[in-house]
C-alpha cells in the first residue's frame, strides 16, 4: 500500500477502535436524563455540555458514532457476503443462474436508493433491525456486479480451464481462483458501501425512521438538536462534525484502495510541454535544410535515462529521409521532438531542432502552433486513435485548415472535400460526413494524410504510417505519399522499421539504434554497402524477393537503464572485437553525408 | 432506430415490474388501511364500519382482482382517489411533482455551471493550486450528508446571518422574489454533493482524454488550446460526465425527501412519506409509479444523449 493510504486507513482504524471500545470508556450513561441541567454548557463532568434532556453530549457522540458505524458495517457485511455468493453463483452456473442472481438486481437498481429505504422502513417500522436488511439489500447489487465481472474475466483464463479439465470441483475453483482476484474490487466496494450506508442510516434516523430514541445515533442527534438550534448551536455542530469526519475518513480510504487496486487511475504526473523551454544550447541555424536536428538528447524525467542521445539529421527541401530502426531506437521520439510535441515526462537535455532555420525548441507555444500543421505536419501510426471519434472527417480536416487560414466554415468544408478527393477517397462529399469508425484503416490513413497536407507543409513527418495496414493498402499509401511529395515538393521524414518500404521511396537513410544514429548516407549506398553491422543485420532480417529466408538479429535492444559499456550493439553483433565492449565508438565521418558509428568499419568495409 | 425501440420496450416492462412489486409489497405488509382510517384517537373501530369501508374501497376483493382493476385504471391515466380525503391521486401528484422537479433542476443547473468549468480547469493545471483546493473541497462536500449540509445552512444563513428564511414555499406566480429566496438554500444544498461528483468525474475524464492520440493530433494540426479544450477534450469527456450526472439525478428523484423535510419544501417526497404512513394505497402506488416512470424515462434520455454525443453508439 502506498504511503498516502496509511492516513485514511489509520483514521478508519481509530474510528473502529473508538466504536468498539466505547462501552469500556469512562463515560457517563448516554441515556441518563437530567432535566435540571438541560442545555447546560461545558462542565468538568460534561466536557461538551448537556443536551435538551440534560444527557451528556460527549458520551452520546461516542455512542452515536458507534451505533451509526455498527449499522453501516453490519449491513455492508451482509450485503458483501451475500453479494459475493450470488456473484459467484451467477458467474459460474450458467445462464439461468445468471438471470436469477445478476439480472434480478437490476430491479433494485431501478429504485432511487433513499426512496426504497424509506418505503421499506415505513412499512416495516423504524429501528436498527429494519434498517440493516434494507441497507444490505440496497448495497447487494454493487457486490454482485463486482464479483460477477471478476468471475467473467477470470473464468476465461487458461488456468481455470486447466483446473476444470483436471477435474477440480466448481466450488473449489471458485474459492481458489476467483476470490483472490476479486478481493481488491470487493474491498473498494465495501468501503464505498459502508460510507454510503452511514449516510443513509443517519438520514433515516434524522427523519425519525432509523434508530429509535433514546439510544443515540448521529442522525438522530442532529434531528433533535435542530429544535434547540437557536439556544445551543454547538449541540448541532458536534454530531455534524463527527458524521462528516467519519464519512470523510471512509471516503478517503475508498479512494486510496481504488488507487492501490486500479493502477490505471494513477498515471504518473507528466510535466507536459511547458517544460520544453528549459535552458537549451543554441547555435546558429545552418542555411539550406528544411529540418536540421543537431545533437539532440532527450531524457526521461529527472532520471539519467536517455532514450535519444546526440542524434543529428538533416533533410533538404523536397528530399525524403528514412529514419529506420527497431522499436525502442528513439526514432519516433526524434520525430515528435521535431514537432516540439514530446509526451509529458520526456525533456530535452541538449541539442537543437531547426525548422527552416527557426529553433523549434526555443519557440513559445503560440509560435509553435502556427508552425505545426502549417509548415510542418505529421502523420501518426494509428489513424483510428488519432482521429477524434466524435467529429466528422470533414470537420477534422476543416479544423486543420481553419487553424492556419482565414476561411469560412463552408469554404473550409469544400476544401476538405477536395483534399479527400486528392488523397484518393471515392465519393468524397459523402465520406466527409462520415465518422472515423465508419471508414476502413486505409481510408483513415488517407484522411490523416489529407489533414497533414491541408496547409501545404514544407515538411511532412510520417511515423510508421503503414504499420497498422495490410500489405496491399501499405503499397497504396506509399504510392500516395510518393506522388504528393513530387507534386508539392514536400520534404518527407519517413520513420519506419520496415526496410523494403524505405528502399523505394527514400533519398537518404539514417539508421538509429538504442537512441543513437549508427549510420547514415544516401539510400542506394547504405542499402548496397552498409558500413555498420547493425544496418547489415537489419537488411538481412528483412523479407526478400529472391526467396532466401530472412535472418533475424539475435538478442534484444538494450534496456534504457542498462546499456552495455562500449558499443551499444556489441552484445548482438556478429563482428564484434574485444575493443568494441570497452570504448564507446564515435560517429566516424567518411564524407559530409556519410557516417558510421562502428569502430571496425575500415576493416569490415 | 431499432435500439431505441428496444430500449423503450425494456423501459415499459421495467415500469410494469416496479409497479407490480409495489402493489404486492404494500398489501403483504400488515396493517389494514380501513382500520387505520377509522381508528381515531386510539379507539378500536367498529368492525361493521371497517367491513363497510373495505367493501367501498374494494379491499374485500381478492388481491389479483384488485391488481387488475388498478392496472386497468392506471392505463387510462387514472391512479384512483386518495383513501384519506378522496381527492384524485393524479391531481395531488401534479401539484407536488413540479416543485420537486424545480428543486432538482435548479440544483443540476448550479452543479453543471460550477463543476464542469472547475473540473476542466483543475485538469488543465493538474496538481496546481486550484486543482488541490477544488479537489479538497469536493472531498469535503462528498463527506457531508445532504441533511447535515441543509441543517448547517439553516443555522448559518437563516439563524445567524438572517439572509434567507429558514424554509417554506411560496408559488412563483404569487411572489417571484420570495419564491427564489426560498428555493436558494435547498437547491444549493442538493447542488453541493452533485457538484462534487460532477467535478470529480469531469476532472478524471478530462485527464484521461488528454492522454489520447487525437489530442496530440489536434496539437500537431496547430489547433489553439482553448479550441482543443472545448472541441476535443470536453466533447469526449462529456460522455462519462453525463453518465454520472444521470445516475445522480435519478437517485435524486426520490432522494429529495431529506432536503424537502429540512427546508419544509412541500414536494413529492413529502406527499409520499405521508401517504405511506397513512397506508394510503392508491396514493403510494401512484407516486411510486410516477417516480419510476420518471426514473426510467431519465435513463432512456441518457441513452439517447449518448447516441447524440457519441456517433459510435448510434451504430449499435
Amino acid at each position: 500500500m502506498s504511503r498516502v493510504a496509511w492516513i485514511p486507513a489509520g483514521s478508519v482504524a481509530l474510528l473502529a477502535l473508538l466504536a468498539l471500545a466505547a462501552p469500556l470508556l469512562p463515560l457517563p450513561n448516554p441515556v441518563a436524563i437530567d432535566v435540571a441541567h438541560r442545555l447546560a454548557g461545558i462542565s468538568a463532568l460534561h466536557p461538551l455540555g448537556q443536551d435538551e434532556y440534560g444527557r451528556d453530549e460527549l458520551s452520546r457522540l461516542v455512542c452515536g458514532t458507534r451505533v451509526s458505524l455498527a449499522v453501516a458495517v453490519i449491513a455492508t457485511g451482509i450485503a458483501c457476503a451475500l453479494g459475493v455468493l450470488l456473484g459467484l453463483v451467477g458467474g459460474f452456473l450458467g445462464r439461468f443462474a445468471e438471470l436469477a442472481t445478476v439480472r434480478s438486481m437490476d430491479v433494485v437498481l431501478c429504485f432511487p436508493p433513499l426512496l426504497l429505504a424509506l418505503l421499506v422502513v415505513t412499512l416495516i417500522g423504524p429501528g436498527a433491525s429494519a434498517l440493516i436488511p434494507v441497507l444490505a439489500l440496497l448495497y447487494l447489487p454493487g457486490f454482485v456486479r463486482v464479483v460477477y465481472a471478476g468471475v467473467l474475466s477470470v473464468r476465461a483464463q487458461d488456468y481455470v480451464e486447466a483446473m476444470r479439465a483436471l477435474g477440480a470441483r466448481r466450488a473449489r475453483i471458485m474459492f481458489l481462483t476467483v476470490l483472490p482476484n476479486v478481493g481488491g474490487p470487493v474491498l473498494v466496494q465495501f468501503s464505498l458501501a459502508a460510507a454510503s450506508a452511514m449516510v443513509l442510516e443517519s438520514g433515516l434516523s434524522f427523519l425519525g425512521l432509523g434508530v429509535v430514541p433514546p439510544s443515540p445515533s448521529l442522525g438522530l442527534m442532529i434531528g433533535e438538536a435542530r429544535s434547540t438550534m437557536a439556544q445551543a448551536p454547538m449541540l448541532l455542530l458536534w454530531p455534524c462534525l463527527a458524521l462528516g469526519l467519519a464519512i470523510l475518513a471512509l471516503n478517503a480510504l475508498c479512494d486510496a484502495l481504488r488507487d492501490a487496486f486500479d493502477p490505471q487511475g494513477r498515471a504518473s504526473p507528466g510535466r507536459g510541454w511547458r517544460a520544453l523551454r528549459a535552458a537549451l544550447p543554441g547555435g546558429a541555424p545552418a542555411p539550406g535544410p528544411v529540418l536540421e536536428v543537431r545533437e539532440l538528447t532527450l531524457q526521461i524525467g529527472s532520471a539519467a535515462a536517455h532514450p535519444v542521445r546526440g542524434v543529428s539529421l538533416t533533410v533538404a527541401p523536397g528530399e525524403t529521409l528514412a529514419v529506420i530502426g527497431e522499436s525502442g531506437s528513439g526514432k519516433s521520439l526524434t520525430g515528435l521532438a521535431a514537432m516540439a510535441l514530446l509526451p509529458g515526462g520526456i525533456e530535452v537535455d541538449g541539442g537543437a531542432v531547426f525548422l527552416e532555420g527557426r529553433e523549434m525548441l526555443r519557440l513559445d507555444e503560440p509560435a509553435l502552433r502556427r508552425l505545426r500543421g502549417g509548415r510542418i505536419a505529421m502523420v501518426f501510426q494509428d489513424p483510428l486513435s488519432s482521429l477524434n471519434p466524435v467529429h466528422r472527417i470533414g470537420a477534422q480536416i476543416s479544423e486543420a485548415l481553419r487553424a492556419h487560414q482565414l476561411l469560412t466554415r463552408r469554404a473550409a468544408w469544400r476544401k476538405s472535400v477536395g483534399l479527400l478527393r486528392r488523397v484518393g477517397i471515392p465519393d468524397p462529399e459523402r465520406r466527409a460526413r462520415a465518422f472515423p469508425h465508419e471508414l476502413s484503416g486505409g481510408m483513415r490513413q488517407r484522411v490523416m494524410i489529407a489533414i497533414a497536407i491541408a496547409n501545404d507543409p514544407v515538411l511532412l513527418i510520417a511515423d510508421e504510417p503503414t504499420t497498422a495496414l495490410d500489405a496491399t493498402v501499405q503499397a497504396q499509401i506509399l504510392e500516395l505519399l510518393a506522388e504528393l511529395r513530387k507534386e508539392r515538393r514536400i520534404a518527407l521524414v519517413f520513420i519506419t522499421h520496415n526496410l523494403p518500404v524505405v528502399a523505394e521511396i527514400a533519398d537518404r537513410v539514417t539508421v538509429m539504434y538504442a537512441g543513437e544514429v549508427v549510420e547514415d548516407g544516401p539510400a542506394a549506398e547504405v542499402f548496397a554497402a552498409p558500413l555498420h553491422p547493425y544496418t547489415a543485420a537489419l537488411l538481412a532480417s528483412a523479407p526478400r524477393d529472391d526467396g532466401t529466408s530472412p535472418v533475424g538479429i539475435p538478442g534484444m535492444v538494450p534496456m534504457l537503464h542498462n546499456r552495455p559499456p562500449g558499443c551499444s550493439f556489441a552484445p548482438r553483433c556478429s563482428r564484434r572485437a574485444p575493443s568494441c565492449e570497452v570504448a564507446t565508438p564515435p560517429l566516424n565521418t567518411l564524407r559530409p553525408d556519410r557516417h558510421t558509428r562502428c569502430l571496425r568499419w575500415r576493416e569490415l568495409a | 432506430m431499432a435500439w431505441l425501440l428496444h430500449r423503450v420496450v425494456v423501459a415499459i416492462l421495467l415500469v410494469w415490474v416496479v409497479a407490480s412489486i409495489v402493489f404486492l409489497a404494500i398489501r403483504l405488509v400488515p396493517g389494514d388501511p380501513a382500520t387505520l382510517l377509522l381508528s381515531q384517537g386510539g379507539m378500536a373501530p367498529d368492525p361493521g364500519a371497517v367491513a363497510a369501508l373495505r367493501a367501498q374501497l374494494g379491499l374485500d376483493q381478492p388481491v389479483w382482482l384488485q391488481y387488475l382493476s388498478v392496472l386497468k385504471a392506471a392505463l387510462h391515466g387514472n391512479l384512483g382517489a386518495s383513501l384519506e380525503d378522496g381527492t384524485p391521486v393524479v391531481s395531488a401528484i401534479l401539484q407536488r411533482l413540479p416543485r420537486t422537479l424545480e428543486l432538482i433542476g435548479a440544483a443540476a443547473l448550479i452543479a453543471i455551471l460550477a463543476a464542469l468549468p472547475a473540473g476542466l480547469a483543475a485538469a488543465t493545471r493538474r496538481g496546481g493550486g486550484f486543482d488541490r483546493i477544488a479537489s479538497l473541497l469536493a472531498a469535503i462536500a462528498l463527506a457531508i450528508p445532504v441533511f447535515v449540509a441543509g441543517t448547517l445552512m439553516v443555522l448559518v444563513f437563516a439563524q445567524w446571518l438572517r439572509w434567507v428564511p429558514a424554509g417554506g414555499y411560496v408559488p412563483l406566480a404569487q411572489d417571484p422574489l420570495r419564491h427564489l429566496r426560498l428555493l436558494a438554500m435547498p437547491a444549493l444544498t442538493i447542488a453541493l454533493g452533485l457538484s462534487a461528483v460532477t467535478f470529480r468525474m469531469t476532472r478524471a475524464a478530462a485527464l484521461e482524454v488528454a492522454q489520447k492520440d487525437y489530442i496530440r493530433m489536434a496539437r500537431a494540426k496547430g489547433v489553439a488550446p482553448p479550441r482543443i479544450l472545448l472541441h476535443h477534450v470536453l466533447r469526449n469527456a462529456l460522455m462519462p460526465v453525463v453518465t454520472v450526472l444521470g445516475l445522480q439525478l435519478g437517485s435524486l428523484l426520490g432522494g429529495t425527501v431529506l432536503v424537502e423535510y429540512v427546508f419544509n419544501w412541500p414536494g413529492l417526497s413529502g406527499l409520499l412519506v405521508d401517504a405511506v404512513n397513512a397506508r394510503d394505497y392508491p396514493e403510494v402506488e401512484g407516486i411510486v409509479l410516477v417516480i419510476s416512470v420518471l426514473f426510467v424515462a431519465l435513463n432512456l434520455l441518457m441513452d439517447i444523449l449518448y447516441a447524440v454525443l457519441d456517433p459510435r453508439v448510434r451504430q449499435r
